[in-house]
């Protein structure tokens, strides 16, 4: 057991994890930030996207050791004094999201990409998305948000 | 039936639940914090098909934090095995223990549940319990299975063939005899997997001083659960609570209850202590529940001008080692509803179902997700063999509005659709004769692209009567309460379990309208065994409609009682001409609406706290209880259109446009709607496209991960663009249909009659899926033209 | 799907690295993680220590070398892929390293580590391969320079002794004139490729590389023309793909032809 010191979305968290245990679990476990879901640890669902020092990252590809040092940013940051993002905001318009469990990764990844590029095109916007799996929506929706959430956020 | 105007109902409501899942504060089963919990883990077998010698657990017991560890054995004493005996003639009874103690019968199945203090430690620990199994020949395929010689799956029968039914009517052999031709077709849908971004999971509590066991487990149909669970745990449904939080996704998948879901309880009880599990994605693709993977082969009596005069359909469907459902239950539905919106009389079907060293299937969202690609498979092959335009075919056969209420030759009654109406707005929307002349440059310039039409008859909401009819043990009835409280808050309940489907908002509007209140003051409170009333739960198709009138019927009852109070405190001597709208009491004057000073808040009040002020005989409290048995079947339809493009060098297909007009009658939330059409019709095309859980020759899964069961991402889908269209149905007062299956038979089908036209010039013809590009250059190899 | 345990260790200098994988035998170096980290969660891979080059400063940096690019280990491949040194100097290179999985792995997937593992059908390999890449590695006994052509032996095996680390990788600069194409095949974006083609074309000279088709990337320079047809055709009599069930090896070979053909019309009409 290690004694970690983390600072996730500002703030400092005293963990004793193990050296394997994944930021995933850690940060669900023993940060009590549930809102990172765990879909396939193996990195392809992309449900566990959260940033590490503002890059979308998979939570179960890291082990929490790792991000000593690092600032984690997870889904419960994203909403700022009860207001949500303009990208959460346009997923709830738009209809972008059903079960609700792919959600956190597609908007941790977005907050990320739509400041890289903030008026993507939609093709941009299916080749980013096409790393997060959602078996509800068929991705009509989502991309749709994304598109809307995009001129928000300029 | 009487018919209302809705205010709420039909409005495109942003969702209630969106805010806790977009801000991370949904609650799904992990999510639920539960001091003391163990881990539970489970060994699984590494073969297809294995006698248990033996099974040593010292090694791993002796590991730190390692708390138990059960066998098939140990768990045989606390539960009871499951018996699959429905009396259906054809199909034979089966029965399985919680984990299997002689033999494993596919690669995953469980042999052993370790329970420790973290799942790391459970794992650990699997990896050391020692199993000496003495491998067997494995069925690995329904040719294997269906053959003499084969190794039995299961040995209490007397072959791998578990179902067989057999239906005929008319005179089919006298209509082949005498028909211009016969048109022969094959199709082979593959096996897949419902793969829920949250796979399965639960955590068991039980409280022995009350004897008393909780479960909090992700699943569709939490009532129906709790009978299973208190059944094989031999406890009585007043000792076991389901709580169904969040799910991320069911999609059919988390209907059953599974081998190691009771095993999770079982050890909960036993250890005194709550126990939990969360699947991962290996198991959850290897072992989990798989569906499909039929064979079909349909054979049309047809004119020269293509009309039908018989049909025939024998499907052969692979069901897996395990059935935790009826063998014939999914594959029988297909057979029952096959000709659609077309018309014939003379009809046969034969539906068998083998076992196979494979996981157990079950039903996914469409378990008739097939049934529209026979029927429109059938169309084209006709055009094609009779060198007919391939949508004449169809207009030929198709059934018209003048003759609804029409009779399938099963016996299946359709009514309100509108398959003729769907088609021409689908062929209109596609602009099919410009295409074809687009098509024919193409061609010429050494590009295949096609275009394909899938008309489809959803059936949804199966009543009781259907149950019976079919054979099926079961119901189809729904349950519902609606309680105004002492203030004026609204809550209700249904019966079903929320995967996504929106119920909290849809329902509310249900409310709003059936009572008189706007939807923001309805809270709708599900998943839940102590809240919810018993109902069937979410499955085929049936929440809007089931549950959606069950919780009108309750709120109208409401409204009765609230008015009836209003008309006492108005002074006045009945309800007549008296309005709740918006909580708020209306009265009609001269056929104006005028608002009186009485809210629902004021009723409320004096039904809980001033009962003696309410009309003579009025029991006090706003309490009210519905249940709702629909029609034996609500039918919805629509004509799925869509244009491909084949890259004959590489066998890629691409997804150039895709259309669907679709008639679901009165709809809930046109948002909603929209959001499950969508997501039908992607996981039809992923299905189609792409997945393909595959066994080896010898029986080995080699799809346990997402790297290999691959599932559509949003560069594999094109937009959809849909053409809604309102006929209500006329079996329920607010006139809706069930859908959101319809868009996985429709995708199944359209997508192989635009690939096959687009291989037309290479006399080709696709009949099985996914359509890989390897599977379409197999078929164009040597072909080129 | 939890990794079995392992002692972490987190070197901050390149020397300490080497150091302890020198006295660990049974340790395994993490960069990014992508590849390793699946891996490790299936159990596949239990490795007693994990030495973590993460936080070793300078490893990730991109710069000219002459007429070279010298691109970090630990460089990862959206900066490799958006760098725009990298962009303007060896275009084939970003261009390939963008379409490397997806953007959360891009952010994370690392040069050396793609490397180090190896897999037939990833971009990096076939684009150091096909340019003539150089592969810097240390070890206790020094540093050394591999051809990528050397660098690459089998299915997931290097020439990589037990007790080195990837350090950097030399791409030489495209020369004035040069044109080049990349094209994959995969079933999904993002996914690994079935087949990929880097090509190569400068002075009427054409250097194809062929990924997925065998157990390593494979190379080809040595075309009497470059007319795509026949050129793809000798091409594809040239591979020898394996039978897999899923994946026939006449598929494979009928896309190294069709990819081939392609990548060299796209060479010659780009400008």
């Amino acid at each position: 057991m290690l004694e970690l010191e983390l600072k996730v979305n500002g703030e400092r968290y005293a963990v004793r994890a193990e050296p394997r245990k994944l930021l995933s679990d850690v940060l669900r476990e023993d940060c009590r930030l549930t809102g990172t879901h765990v879909g396939c640890e193996h990195g392809v669902c992309g449900a566990c996207t959260v940033l590490v020092d503002g890059r979308p990252s998979r939570a179960c590809l890291i082990y929490a050791v790792q991000m000593q040092g690092h600032d984690v940013t997870t889904i419960e940051a994203v909403a700022k004094d009860g207001e949500l993002s303009p990208l959460q905001q346009a997923l709830h318009e738009a209809h972008g999201l059903q079960c609700g469990f792919c959600t956190a990764g597609i908007v941790m990844t977005f907050e990320a990409y739509l400041k890289e590029n903030p008026h993507p095109t939609e093709e941009e916007v299916r080749e980013v998305l096409s790393g997060n799996l959602c078996r509800c929506t068929g991705y009509h929706n989502i991309v749709r948000a994304i598109l809307r959430a995009s001129g928000a956020t300029a | 039936m009487q018919r209302h105007k809705f205010r709420h109902i039909g409005a495109p409501l942003a969702r209630k639940e969106d805010l806790r899942f977009l801000t991370g504060h949904g609650r799904y089963v992990e999510d639920i914090e539960i001091p003391g919990a163990l881990h539970a883990c489970f060994v699984r077998s590494p073969h297809p098909h294995a006698r248990i010698k033996s099974i040593k657990t010292e090694a791993a017991r002796k590991l730190k934090g390692v708390v138990a560890i059960y066998t098939g054995k140990d768990l045989a004493q606390w539960t009871a095995p499951l018996r699959m005996a429905p009396p259906i003639e054809g199909l034979l009874p089966v029965e399985m223990t919680t984990l299997p103690i002689d033999k494993v019968r596919f690669h995953g199945d469980p042999v052993a549940c370790v329970i420790a203090q973290s799942r790391y430690l459970a794992e650990d620990a699997a990896e050391r319990v020692e199993v000496d199994y003495e491998p067997l020949p494995a069925v690995a395929n329904l040719a294997q299975a269906v053959s003499e010689n084969s190794p039995k799956v299961d040995e209490s029968l007397p072959s791998n063939v578990l179902s067989v039914q057999r239906f005929s009517t008319g005179e089919v052999e006298k209509q082949k005899r005498e028909a211009f031709k016969v048109v022969e077709c094959e199709f082979h849908q593959s096996r897949l997997t419902h793969l829920p971004i949250e796979t399965r999971g639960l955590v068991a509590v039980w409280d022995e001083g009350r004897q008393h066991l909780t479960v909090h487990i992700g699943n569709q149909v939490p009532h129906p659960l709790r009978s299973q669970v208190a059944a094989r745990m031999r406890l009585s449904e007043s000792q076991v609570t389901i709580v169904s939080p969040d799910v991320g996704g069911g999609f059919g998948q988390k209907i059953a209850l599974y081998r190691e879901e009771l095993a999770v309880c079982a050890a909960a009880r036993e250890l005194k202590r709550p126990v939990r599990w969360r699947e991962d994605r290996m198991e959850n693709l290897m072992a989990a529940s798989h569906a499909r993977e039929d064979s079909c082969r349909t054979r049309a009596a047809v004119t020269k001008e293509g009309k039908l005069l018989g049909l025939e359909l024998e499907i052969l469907e692979d069901f897996g080692a395990y059935c935790f459902y009826p063998a014939n239950y999914l594959a029988r539905v297909v057979a029952m509803i096959f000709t659609g919106p077309y018309k014939v009389r003379d009809y046969a079907f034969e539906v068998k179902v083998a076992l196979t060293n494979k996981c157990g299937n079950g039903p996914m969202r469409a378990p008739m997700a097939i049934t529209s690609w026979l029927a429109e498979g059938t169309m084209d092959a006709i055009a094609r063999e009779l060198e007919l335009d391939p949508l004449e075919v169809r207009r030929a056969n198709m059934v018209e509005t003048r003759e609804l209420p029409y009779s399938m030759p099963t016996g299946e009654v359709i009514a309100d659709i509108t398959p003729r109406e769907t088609l021409e707005a689908a062929v209109k929307a596609m602009d099919h004769k410009g295409f074809r002349e687009r098509q024919a440059k193409a061609r010429e310039e050494g590009r295949y692209p096609g275009i394909g039409f899938c008309s489809v008859v959803e059936s949804t909401t199966y009543g009781s009567k259907f149950y019976k009819s079919a054979g099926i043990p079961g119901s189809g009835h729904e349950a519902a309460w609606l309680r105004i409280e002492p203030s004026g808050a609204v809550n209700a309940s249904v019966g079903l379990g929320a995967t996504g489907q929106g119920y909290e908002t849809a329902f509310a509007q249900v409310v709003a309208d059936g009572l008189g209140v706007d939807p923001s003051q309805v809270r709708i409170q599900m998943g839940n065994t102590e809240v919810a009333p018993y109902g069937m739960g979410s499955r085929g198709a049936r929440g809007g409609t089931a549950g959606g009138t069950a919780i009108f019927l309750a709120a109208r009852d409401a409204n009765e009682k609230v008015l009836a109070i209003a008309a006492k405190m108005l002074g006045f001597d009945s309800a007549e001409g008296l309005h709740l709208v918006d909580g708020r009491v209306e009265r009609e004057i001269l056929g104006e609406r005028v608002k009186t000073d009485i809210t629902l808040a004021q009723i409320a009040r004096t039904a809980y706290l001033d009962p003696t002020a309410l009309p003579a005989g009025m029991a006090p409290g706003l309490d009210f209880s519905r249940t709702y048995d629909p029609p034996p079947m609500t039918y919805s339809n629509a004509c799925h259109a869509c244009e491909v493009e084949v890259d004959a060098e590489t066998g890629a297909l691409k997804i150039i446009r895709y259309v669907v007009a679709e008639d679901c009658g009165q709809v809930l939330n046109p948002i909603v709607v929209e959001g499950q059409q969508h997501g039908a019709i992607a996981m039809g095309l992923s299905g189609a496209l792409l997945e393909h859980m595959c066994y080896d020759e010898d029986g080995n899964n080699i799809t346990g991960s997402l790297a290999d069961y691959l599932v559509a991402t949003s560069t594999d889908l094109p937009n959809f663009e849909v053409i809604p269209m309102h006929t209500p149905s006329r079996g329920n007062p607010v006139g809706t249909k069930g859908m959101a299956e319809g868009g996985v038979m429709g995708a199944v089908g359209v997508i192989m009659s635009a690939v096959n036209d687009a291989l037309a010039p290479f006399g080709v013809v696709a009949d099985r899926q996914p359509l890989s590009p390897a599977y379409l250059r197999s078929l164009l190899r040597g072909r080129q033209l | 799907m939890k990794p079995a345990p392992f002692r972490y260790h987190r070197p901050e200098s390149l020397g300490d690295a080497l150091a302890l994988l020198s006295e660990n035998p049974d340790a395994k170096v993490i960069a990014g993680g992508q590849s390793l980290g699946p891996m490790m969660n299936m159990r596949l891979v239990t490795p007693a220590e994990l030495i973590d080059l993460n936080a070793i400063a300078g490893m990730d940096a991109i710069s000219e070398s002459g007429n070279f690019v010298e691109i970090g280990a630990l460089a990862c491949h959206h900066a490799v892929a958006s760098s725009s040194l990298v962009k303007t100097r060896c275009p084939l290179l970003a261009e390939a390293a963008g379409t490397i999985g997806h953007y959360a792995i891009r952010m994370r997937g690392t040069l050396g580590g793609s490397l180090a593992h190896a897999d037939p059908a990833a971009q990096l390999p076939l684009v150091a391969s096909t340019l003539g890449a150089e592969i810097v590695v240390a070890g206790k006994r020094g540093a050394r320079r591999i051809a990528a052509r050397d660098f690459f032996v089998s299915l997931m095996t290097t020439a990589l002794s037990p007790d080195e680390i990837i350090v950097a990788v030399r791409f030489p600069k495209v020369a004035p004139g040069e044109r080049h194409a990349y094209v994959q095949f995969s079933r999904r974006s993002g996914d690994f490729a079935i087949v990929a083609v880097a090509c190569v074309l400068f002075d009427k000279k054409l250097r194809i590389g062929i990924g997925g088709a065998e157990d390593k990337p494979l190379v080809f320079d040595d075309f009497r023309s470059i007319d795509p047809v026949s050129l793809a055709k000798s091409v594809r009599d040239a591979v020898n793909p394996a039978e897999n069930p899923r994946v026939p090896a006449v598929f494979r070979k009928e896309l190294v032809e069709v990819l081939t053909r392609r990548a060299v019309q796209k060479c010659l009409s780009s400008s």
